[in-house]
């Protein structure tokens, strides 16, 4: 019993930041049907960008090692967004967006071979650039805990940084739902993806929306690795062992849906979390995978999804 | 207000439209029909900018529109309500009115617009908060039309509103259009396959067959014409 209350308060803690991940491919992936296979290796050059700002860029110097991680992290979301900005200027747009008209299967083909050469790129880049040696987020944070309880005569311990990812996540996630569902740029967000060309009757520059929600999506998932790497050590190709959880986690949701992206990566670090109470650590990714299975054969559209056609 | 001249577009080698030269006054009701496949719904998209035209001009209140890039098209004043109704499905009707209202001048006056577009098409009052895609094609049409008033336009550009409704419907929405020109003085440029209705309540009206205007003229001259009589009034 108290093995699984343990189990699911750490399914909980790493489920928040399993969906802010996939919450960032979920604009991307889900809003605005772009195929973005270096999603995960956005995820690590921001996990090394945290890293670099922690130590390097001498935020540790000045706000210490327990705030001075959350910090980093949360600085480099907007330079990951610069990045996908430019990312998507430069190369994404000539096979997204408006052009998709001219091209076969929406521009996805060309989309799924641009992006894992850009993974490429970025994997063995990073490798040149940072080295093959694991590197981690320090922070004393993590090898504490806060004791909760005691429940009856059961205690369960939260890992401080965990706690802290756990709390970041969601309060990134509350505001991006709110920007998505209230405000004027994430309704024009929605209706460029609902329908490009009626969009730009309405006088919406479809191309500039979907290079927001391509910049919002790559700095939310670079945060969400920076918050992992407060916890798990990473290297230049980390990014194969997320990409494919995050498109597990925004299937599983429902495509389209921001709430349901992260509840799909919720349910992946539950699954994950929680099997480890009856199967080998090893076959915690195939429990992820079968859980997977079982729910798209009863919920195809997944949680959320809406059986609405797209005209 | 809209001064087009010569144009001619098409898709990739097949040219659809030949020289096509159309003028809207403003406060005018212009309606352009023809048959399927005449080069109507291409007219309206050379318009908007989502097709580029091979020859020819487009002027908007003297403005080169073929200089201004397709999403600044609306900021100058035109609306599109395009074929096929081409509703947001996964926005509400509220949603879908304010992505209407993106202009400036639709955001000035937006408490006034909502106002008249609610008391025009009281049905969009009533399903505010339903998703557009599960409203039916006739309130997707108004919603369509109501998301077009939304900018606060000059021009209103109406492509084939009764396209796919019931007949009953499709009176209907005419109905209301008539009661909201007559209302706002708007002027709209319509295309249309019920050919009766459309001249009926237009001021002028052109004719256009295999991309090319055959025949011009104010909506008495061309209901007395022998050819439209035969050919679409069924006379």
């Amino acid at each position: 019993m108290e093995g699984f209350l343990q189990a699911l308060a750490a399914g909980l803690l790493i489920g928040a930041v399993y969906g802010l991940m996939c919450v960032g491919l979920g604009l991307i992936f889900g809003v605005m049907r772009v195929i973005n296979f270096a999603h995960g290796d956005f995820m690590m050059l921001g996990m090394y960008v945290a890293f670099y700002l922690f130590t390097t860029a001498g935020i540790q110097a000045v706000f210490g090692n327990a705030v001075g991680p959350f910090i980093a992290i949360l600085l480099a979301g907007p330079v990951l967004a610069v990045f996908g900005y430019f990312v998507h200027l430069a190369l994404i747009s000539h096979v997204s967006g408006t052009r998709t008209a001219s091209l076969e299967g929406e521009g996805h083909y060309a989309q799924l071979i641009l992006t894992l050469g850009i993974a490429l790129i970025l994997q063995n880049g990073g490798l040149i650039i940072f080295g093959s040696v694991l590197a981690s987020i320090r922070t004393p944070l993590s090898s504490s805990a806060w004791e909760l309880g005691p429940f009856f005569d059961m205690s369960i311990f939260i890992n401080k940084a965990r706690g802290i990812d756990a709390v970041v996540s969601l309060l990134i996630m509350t505001l991006l739902s709110l920007l998505i569902t209230r405000s004027r740029i994430g309704k024009s967000l929605r209706a460029a993806a609902d329908n490009p060309t009626a969009a730009t009757y309405m006088g919406i520059d479809v191309d500039r929306a979907h290079r927001t929600a391509f910049a919002l999506g790559s700095g939310i998932t670079a945060i969400a690795g920076g918050l992992l790497a407060t916890n798990y050590p990473f290297h230049p190709f980390v990014g194969l062992e997320y990409v494919i959880v995050m498109y597990a986690g925004v299937v599983l949701g429902g495509m389209g849906s921001i709430i349901g992206a992260f509840w799909g990566g919720m349910t992946i670090g539950l699954v994950q979390q929680m099997s480890t109470l009856i199967l080998p650590t090893q076959l915690q990714n195939a429990a992820i995978f079968v859980v997977f299975l079982l729910i798209i054969f009863f919920r195809p559209q997944g949680f959320f999804g809406r059986m609405v056609e797209r005209t | 207000m809209l001064r087009i001249e010569g144009l001619s577009a098409g898709y990739s080698a097949k040219a659809v439209l030949n020289g096509v030269s159309i003028n809207v006054d403003a406060g005018q009701f212009v309606a352009i029909v023809g048959p399927n496949g005449a080069g109507k719904t291409t007219l309206f998209k050379t318009i908007s900018g989502i097709l580029k035209p091979s020859g020819g001009g487009i002027f908007f209140n003297g403005v080169d529109l073929l200089a201004v890039p397709p999403a600044q098209r609306a900021h100058l004043g035109i609306a599109h309500v395009p074929e096929g109704r081409q509703v947001f499905p996964s926005l509400t009707v509220m949603e879908n009115l304010e992505m209407g209202a993106m202009t400036e001048s639709g955001r000035r006056d937006w408490a006034a617009n909502i106002e008249r577009i609610f008391e025009w098409l009281p049905v969009l009052a009533e399903r505010r908060g339903q998703f557009a895609g599960t409203l039916s094609g006739g309130q997707q049409q108004m919603l369509a039309i109501g998301r077009g008033l939304a900018s606060s336009p000059k021009l209103l550009m109406l492509d084939e509103p009764s396209m796919g409704l019931a007949p009953s419907t499709a009176d209907f929405v005419f109905e209301r259009l008539i009661e909201i020109r007559r209302q706002s003085g708007l002027t709209m440029l319509l295309v249309e396959q019920r050919v009766a209705e459309a001249l009926e309540s237009a001021d002028h009206g052109y004719v256009l067959e295999a991309g090319r205007v055959v025949l011009e003229g104010n909506n008495e001259t061309l209901r007395a014409d022998d050819r439209v009589r035969k050919a679409y009034l069924g006379m």
